[in-house]
């Protein structure tokens, strides 16, 4: 990822400061790392306050709402799943902490766990080496060393990592349930955000939906018929599915 | 369906066609290519065509109203379609079109006698208009112009013929009919007279005359008879009352009749004349005769009451009268009743030819329903004969329903139907509609979801609908995909704008 050195000087001096002036902005890195011009957040596909379409800024803040009320205020962890591949949940779940995040009363946190098709690594300024994999699978590492900052205040990121390959037994470990009880719990405005593989083209899904307290399902355009969206839904608690995302 | 469910399928078909925009493209040029070459390869038609008339409407028409049979006009077509469709009649045209031995082989003969028949098609202008048009649709135009004019030659050629040959078969059958009838009613009418001429009898009508007639003669006689035998029995009683002869009193009340005859006399002359006059003196003289035979017959009338005397016997003159009269009418009964006897006899006779008079009529009342059958019969004939011959005239004169060339075919100068031009511009609007439909097709049997309300039937909340985004990137990446998609619809178009071109310059 390049790192942009010309910023704009408006909006990085005034998140800089506000983030500075933020008692409950504590986690490290913050001050460290750059932050995303307009256009590279276009380019990423991530929403800004300061967006010219507000239109879709407000439709994540709708969603941002409701979310809230689903969890009455309490911060949550929510995984956000395709119901198959090409949904775009990842691009749902990136702009869900975003939008988050534009709120200097929280923080988001989120977590990559699209073992398939890992994508969320783009938005760490400088690239990350470990990740939630490591993490699950080497019990030298620590919550904050795979904790990253990203070109956006207010968001982090914790990539997919390199030790991929059983990473459904990691997601069903205890090590994970401790994990997830851990991030929720530390700070009461970290907003928790997974990006999970399709619901129904893996397990590891399956296996995640049980750990978090609410699931998103993300419909993407043209890509699923009724009746699969009809099988996703079954797959995951009744409880804990707040509801369906449309993406066009 | 409204205007923004229009608008949203509208959306989703594009965007799937954008998806697919190359293979949108192959199908597009290839449909597009297709149709051209279709075009290339369509063989124009040109049409021909002319108007007959056909003429029943000539100036004897009123002279011969319903004397003559007319064809009705309402038929003509289908007759001149059946007759023009007729394999002879084709035959005939397309070896005058073309020459006698223009075809190797008969197969070929009815190849092209097929396409003939095909190609010629006939309508009346007007539902009972005498016009007809004939057109005929051939590959060049000199072609539909020679065989047109072919067809309607022989057309009228021939049904002038046929009418002509009609109307005298007709003729001649109804004229050999007519024969056979009159035949038929003089053997009738032979019979009738035959019968007639052994029939004496007379009529029914004639014997019922003369019964009724004889009848009331016999009463009449009846009565008449009764009449005389009562005057018989009358004067039988007065001839039983009466004497044969009259008696001696009988002679004195004559005496004393006499007497006071004579006194009544003598008293009238006494009024004029004295005693001593010549009459009184013999009127006197005559009493004192009278006064003495009057005492000598009571002196003797013993001898008056016995009859002894021949001499002194006087018939009684009544019973005279009444034997008389007796007889007379007894004599009348008798030829009376002579007469009744023979009208009784007449009378029997004439029923017997009653009896015999129905029994043959029976026999006439056929004879005579024959004849008058085979007359009527052959009295119209006779009128059809003549009807007959009339038409078989006029036909042969040319005056009947006659087909006369109202326009003649001309020579097509540009063809009918679709041209090159057309496909030309049919190809890329087919190619378009094509992929546009094939694309819509595709929608509608798809069954992933492209529509957001589709989620509503779910029993799960729609949190949100996220509209399609754009990044630059994506915005650089469409702008790219449209500048080759531009350049490949132009290579498609400039290629198929050449072949059109080549080819309608007959290059190829």
């Amino acid at each position: 990822m390049k790192i942009v050195s010309d910023v704009q000087k408006g909006y990085d001096a005034s998140s800089r400061g506000i983030a500075s002036a933020n008692s409950r902005s504590e986690i490290a890195k913050m001050g460290e790392v750059d932050r995303f011009s307009l256009k590279e957040l276009d380019e990423l596909k991530i929403l800004n306050g300061s967006m010219q379409n507000s239109k879709i800024l407000n439709i994540f803040r709708e969603l941002r709402t409701q979310l809230l009320n689903i969890n009455k205020k309490k911060n949550f962890v929510c995984m956000v799943a395709s119901v198959s591949q090409g949904g775009g949940a990842s691009y749902v779940a990136s702009n869900l902490a975003a939008v988050f995040a534009l709120d200097k009363t929280k923080t988001s946190l989120l977590i990559d766990a699209n073992i398939y098709a890992p994508s969320l690594g783009k938005l760490i300024i400088g690239g990350a080496e470990t990740g939630i994999t490591d993490y699950l699978s080497d019990s030298g590492l620590d919550i904050k060393d795979v904790v990253y900052a990203t070109g956006i205040p207010r968001l982090r990121v914790i990539p997919i990592g390199e030790n991929r390959e059983a990473a459904a037994e990691y997601f069903s470990s205890d090590k994970m349930q401790d994990f997830v009880k851990e991030i929720r719990t530390r700070y009461s405005d970290r907003y928790v955000f997974i990006d999970s593989p399709p619901i129904l083209d893996s397990s590891e899904a399956r296996i995640l939906s049980e750990v978090v307290d609410v699931v998103v399902l993300v419909v993407g355009h043209g890509s699923v018929t009724q009746e699969q969206v009809e099988a996703a839904i079954q797959i995951v608690e009744k409880d804990k599915l707040a509801g369906l995302v449309y993406n066009n | 369906m409204n205007f923004t469910v229009l608008m949203q399928y509208i959306d989703v078909i594009f965007r799937e066609m954008w998806q697919r925009k190359f293979l949108c493209l192959f199908g597009f040029a290839l449909i597009s290519y297709l149709v051209l070459i279709v075009g290339m390869f369509w063989s124009s038609k040109f049409e021909s065509s002319a108007t007959i008339f056909a003429d029943n409407q000539n100036i004897l028409k009123p002279l011969l109203e319903n004397q003559a049979a007319q064809t009705q006009v309402q038929d003509q077509v289908k007759i001149i379609s059946d007759l023009i469709h007729t394999p002879r009649i084709l035959r005939q045209v397309i070896i005058g079109v073309y020459g006698d031995d223009s075809f190797g082989s008969q197969l070929e003969l009815e190849q092209k006698i097929n396409q003939l028949r095909g190609g010629i098609s006939l309508k009346s202008l007007g539902a009972k208009s005498s016009y007809i048009k004939l057109t005929y649709q051939g590959t060049t135009p000199e072609e539909s112009y020679q065989i047109l004019n072919e067809v309607i030659d022989v057309f009228i050629k021939t049904s002038a013929d046929k009418q002509r040959s009609e109307s005298r078969e007709a003729f001649h059958f109804i004229d050999s009919q007519v024969k056979q009838y009159k035949e038929q009613l003089v053997k009738a009418e032979e019979e009738l007279k035959a019968f007639h001429a052994t029939n004496f009898d007379g009529t029914d009508g004639g014997v019922d005359a003369s019964i009724s007639r004889l009848r009331a003669q016999i009463e009449e006689l009846k009565i008449s008879l009764d009449e005389s035998k009562t005057t018989i029995s009358v004067l039988n009683k007065q001839l039983a009352n009466e004497q044969e002869y009259s008696t001696s009193r009988f002679t004195a009340n004559v005496y004393s009749e006499r007497l006071a005859d004579l006194e009544s006399r003598k008293r009238t002359l006494l009024l004029n004349y004295t005693e001593d006059y010549p009459d009184v003196i013999s009127v006197n003289a005559q009493i004192a005769d009278i006064k003495r035979i009057m005492q000598d017959s009571e002196n003797n009338v013993d001898r008056v009451e016995k009859p002894v005397n021949e001499d002194s016997k006087i018939l009684n003159p009544l019973y005279q009268e009444l034997r008389s009269r007796l007889s007379l009418v007894q004599a009348e009964v008798k030829a009376k009743e002579k007469r009744l006897a023979a009208l009784e006899g007449l009378k029997d006779k004439e029923y017997e030819r009653r009896k015999r008079i129905a029994g043959r009529g029976a026999e006439e009342a056929e004879l005579s329903r024959d004849y008058s059958v085979t007359k009527r019969i052959y009295e119209d004939m006779l009128e059809r004969k003549e009807k007959a011959r009339l038409s078989m005239t006029l036909n042969i004169e040319g005056q009947g329903v006659t087909y006369r060339v109202h326009e003649p075919a001309t020579l097509p100068t540009s063809p009918i139907g679709l041209r090159f031009l057309h496909f030309v511009i049919m190809g890329p609007l087919a190619g378009l509609f094509a992929i546009i439909g094939l694309a819509v097709v595709y929608i509608l049997l798809d069954q992933r979801i492209r529509f957001a309300g589709n989620l509503q039937s779910l029993n799960v909340p729609t949190l949100a609908v996220i509209p399609h985004v754009k990044t630059p990137l994506t915005k650089r990446i469409v702008r790219a995909d449209m500048v080759i998609c531009l350049a490949i619809s132009v290579v498609i178009m400039s290629g198929y704008a050449g072949l059109a071109y080549v080819s309608k310059m007959g290059l190829i």
